[in-house]
């Protein structure tokens, strides 16, 4: 293929075409998952993101956007035969307007550097994945990307006004406005979360938030992990919406103990995590209540945090999660379905009893108020066939989380990860009305092919070996 | 149910072999909205019922014919409420119909709009295909969001027949202060007020009156009512009330009504017609005999977009023209849902 054009619109260094400088693009954070992209282009102005999209319709080039690549279902894998195009480059926050609290900025932002920027007007950015220090707000919106606050202050679709984005015949088109409703459709909601299929963003007006001038964290232990839930739909019941409420069982619990000594009780069956935040009564009336109802639904150990050095105290075992698994197993695996709470405990029955069946430790963690599950399968890569294993795991997990009226993906996206599990989720005719969206704005199939939506060619091989159970009773369920 | 489900979908189908255009009807109390159009009634309006609804998991599914008045009963039964304000036009407003039109109301600004919370969406294409999108639980990023995107889509891209929506706590205690003021002062205290971290849940001047509500925990909310410097005023759920169900004086009239959302941080010049500033600043109602493409230009000019919310304007669109790039985009979703184009033909705009 000829990308000779490319090194006549961008500077040399921004065209890599060998193989070493190519290396680092060749996965995002599923990299189990990888792929040699034929070139990788590194644009810095809209007007180089459109002749290259242009160009690459021209000639039925493939193209995959990639922000920081921290993304955990291989959205950004490249294409073999296509473009990647990294915004990296974009990275400046174009405007900051306080008064109406909100910041125009280039996909290539970090996540965390809005907030850093617009602390001193005492507002930020909400939506807070845990890769905040490193990922992008471009792929935050790829992704319609969440975060341990979504509960009560919503995913990236909520926090954002305006896209400007570059279709693949290179055309530039502002969707939404700074204004609170736009005209037409609802393009904004289409376009978050839909994962670099349906156009290039290469600017975000985001919404900005006053922070709360108080927060305090609860722990609550329990020695029974239904009791937890139970104490969840509890608090959630009465009125209250927590601004963070997130469990952890008790695997999990020793892994970060270990690791971070945040004074998690090693014994409990779970653990939960309750952040209350607004202005001081409501944050000490909420607090008082959930005290409360913690103890009335049988927690053994309540303590609130004293001041906000405890606060973080508390939240620094649960953002450890990811790294103390790291510290006993050699490789885990991150899934991410989400149900309805009430079947949490009959969910991680069902998790353990695959934990036996394959053989892989697995450690829980759990946005416990909006029920997005996170499992961390521990394994090896070095062992044979361990991978082929887990991957397995992680199939049966999503299909359970589909089986209890929830999702394979609350916050990480299909990408090329769950794109099986896609065809148990939605019907023929449903993926079928995706790809007739796509086609609306892509009508070669040139923006990340073969990721989000599968075909129904491969869900008809798929189908071979799994019943469609989307819907229907799932045929599984007595194996645990 | 299952029969009239059917039924409707019944009709879609003949009407794709017939080519015969569809105008989807729930409870008709909104029938000034949107363009003029014809074709053959579906009335979901029977299609009614709540088929789920779970208070600790925070979401009520229901029929797209269900009242809005029996689901804001059965919420707050619950302790619990739609949070975008939904307007109770009539006794006959149908869920089905506050989604398909996207309106919310005075809570918007703060607590967010109609597809900020949608879940899940039960519908029937154009190709009279019986689709579900989204579901039940608060994350969910499995597909592209359609159901967010059928909100407020006039029953253009599908025939809403089923909607999972988040639902929240209803706020212990409100307060609404008021006082009278200039519009420069007026859009000025609403703009601080909504910069900070208290528990507002409305503000709008009526061209006279500043209204400002506070919701939530009882201690929270009277510590900041005492800090805003307005009068207060206790008798005010009806004020809110006839905002919100478009019974306040700016909606009594026989000129054109128009509605303009801007950024909040403009002043939009209107002249002498008589107006409402809702949402903090960011929406405004507007009495208005001035020729649509003024109207439009205005707007578009804050940075915003205007539609005619009642009334009638010759031979033109009544919602805010799109740019070149955008229409391109509307018509080939259009397609992809309504090849045929019989899903409430122009209700939108002539080309949807």
């Amino acid at each position: 293929m000829n990308f000779k054009y490319f090194t006549e619109i961008l500077p040399p260094e921004a065209v890599l075409l060998s193989e070493e400088s190519k290396r680092v693009y060749e996965c995002d954070a599923l990299s189990a998952h990888r792929v040699m992209p034929a070139c990788v282009v590194l644009p810095d102005s809209v007007e180089q993101v459109q002749a290259i999209l242009s160009y690459c319709h021209s000639n039925d080039i493939p193209v995959v956007a990639r922000g920081a690549g921290t993304g955990l279902s291989g959205g950004a894998m490249p294409h073999s035969e296509g473009v990647l195009l990294s915004l990296a480059k974009f990275n400046k926050i174009v405007e900051i307007d306080p008064i109406q609290r909100s910041a125009r900025v280039q996909p290539g932002v970090r996540n965390l550097a809005i907030s850093e920027a617009v602390k001193s007007f005492g507002l930020y950015y909400a939506p807070d994945p845990s890769s905040q220090i490193a990922c992008t707000i471009g792929g935050n919106v790829a992704e319609n990307s969440g975060g341990v606050h979504c509960l009560k202050y919503g995913l990236t679709v909520h926090n954002i006004l305006q896209l400007k984005i570059v279709t693949i015949e290179g055309e530039l088109i502002t969707i939404g406005s700074h204004a609170l409703d736009s005209a037409g459709y609802d393009l904004l909601a289409l376009l978050t979360g839909s994962e670099g299929m349906l156009g290039v963003v290469v600017e975000v007006t985001v919404k900005l938030i006053p922070k709360a001038p108080f927060s305090r964290v609860l722990l609550a232990a329990f020695d029974d992990i239904e009791k937890a839930g139970s104490a969840v739909a509890g608090v959630i019941a009465n009125g209250i919406i927590p601004a963070g409420f997130e469990m952890m069982d008790k695997a999990g619990v020793r892994a970060v103990e270990d690791f971070v000594h945040a004074g998690y009780p090693i014994d409990a069956e779970a653990i939960l995590l309750c952040e209350i935040d607004g202005t001081e009564e409501e944050v000490q009336a909420g607090l008082k209540e959930v005290e409360r109802l913690l103890n009335q639904y049988g927690a053994i150990d309540v303590r609130v945090a004293q001041d906000e050095a405890e606060s973080e105290l508390f939240w620094a075992g649960r953002k450890a999660a990811f790294p103390a698994a790291g510290r006993i197993a050699p490789d885990y695996y991150c899934m991410d379905g989400t149900i309805p709470r009430k079947h949490l405990a009959e969910v991680l029955a069902g998790i353990n009893a695959l934990s036996e069946k394959y053989k892989l430790d697995v450690i829980n963690v759990f946005h416990a108020g909006d029920g997005n599950l996170h499992p961390l399968i521990l394994y090896d890569v070095a062992v044979p066939g361990e991978l082929k294993r887990t991957e397995a795991f992680g199939s049966e997990i999503l299909q359970l989380c589909i089986a209890m009226g929830g999702t394979i993906t609350g916050e990480h996206g299909v990408g090329i990860e769950k794109i099986n599990e896609m065809c148990i989720q939605f019907s023929d005719d449903e993926l079928e009305q995706f790809h007739a969206v796509k086609e609306a704005f892509d009508r070669k199939g040139l923006l990340n092919p073969g990721k989000a939506v599968p075909t129904l060619n491969r869900c008809a091989e798929f189908g071979a070996m799994h019943v469609h159970g989307g819907k229907d009773k799932f045929p599984e369920l007595e194996r645990y | 149910m299952k029969e009239k489900f059917n039924s409707i979908k019944e009709q879609v189908l003949n009407a794709v072999e017939q080519c015969e255009p569809l105008k989807i009807v729930g409870g008709n109390s909104k029938a000034f909205l949107g363009r003029t159009t014809t074709g053959a009634l579906v009335d979901v309006s029977t299609y009614s019922g709540v088929i789920s609804y779970e208070p600790t998991e925070l979401f009520i599914t229901a029929r797209a014919g269900t009242l809005l008045s029996d689901i804001n009963t059965t919420l707050s039964e619950n302790g619990q409420m739609l949070a975008f304000d939904p307007p109770n036009v009539t006794d006959k407003t149908t869920i089905g119909g506050v989604v398909a039109t996207g309106l919310s109301g005075s809570r918007r600004p703060y607590s967010g709009s109609v597809r900020d919370y949608i879940l899940g969406i039960r519908c029937i294409n154009g190709l009279g295909k019986d689709l579900s999108f989204g579901g039940q639980v608060m994350k969910n990023v499995a597909g592209y969001d359609l159901s967010r995107l059928m909100t407020g889509a006039f029953g253009t891209l599908g025939i809403i027949l089923e909607v999972s929506l988040k639902v929240v706590p209803t706020p212990e205690t409100e307060i609404t202060c008021c006082d009278s003021m200039t519009k420069e002062k007026a859009l000025a205290t609403m703009r601080g007020l909504s910069a900070q971290a208290i528990p507002i849940s409305a503000s709008c001047y009526d061209g006279e009156v500043l209204y400002v509500r506070l919701s939530g925990n009882e201690n929270s909310v009277k510590a900041t009512s005492k800090k805003i410097d307005l009068d207060k005023e206790e008798q005010s759920q009806n004020y809110w009330d006839e905002l919100r169900d478009y019974k306040a004086p700016i909606f009594n009239t026989d000129i054109n009504t128009w509605r303009i959302s801007i950024p909040t941080t403009i002043n939009l010049g209107i002249g002498d017609d008589p107006y409402l500033v809702d949402w903090g600043g960011g929406l405004y109602w507007l009495n208005s005999e001035r020729p649509a493409k003024e109207i439009f230009d205005l707007a578009r000019d804050a940075g915003g977009s205007a539609m005619l919310f009642r009334g009638t304007v010759q031979d033109q669109e009544i919602f805010q023209p799109l740019s070149k790039g955008l229409l391109s985009l509307h018509k080939g979703l259009k397609k992809a849902f309504d090849p045929h184009g019989i899903l409430n033909p122009g209700k939108m705009y002539a080309s949807l």
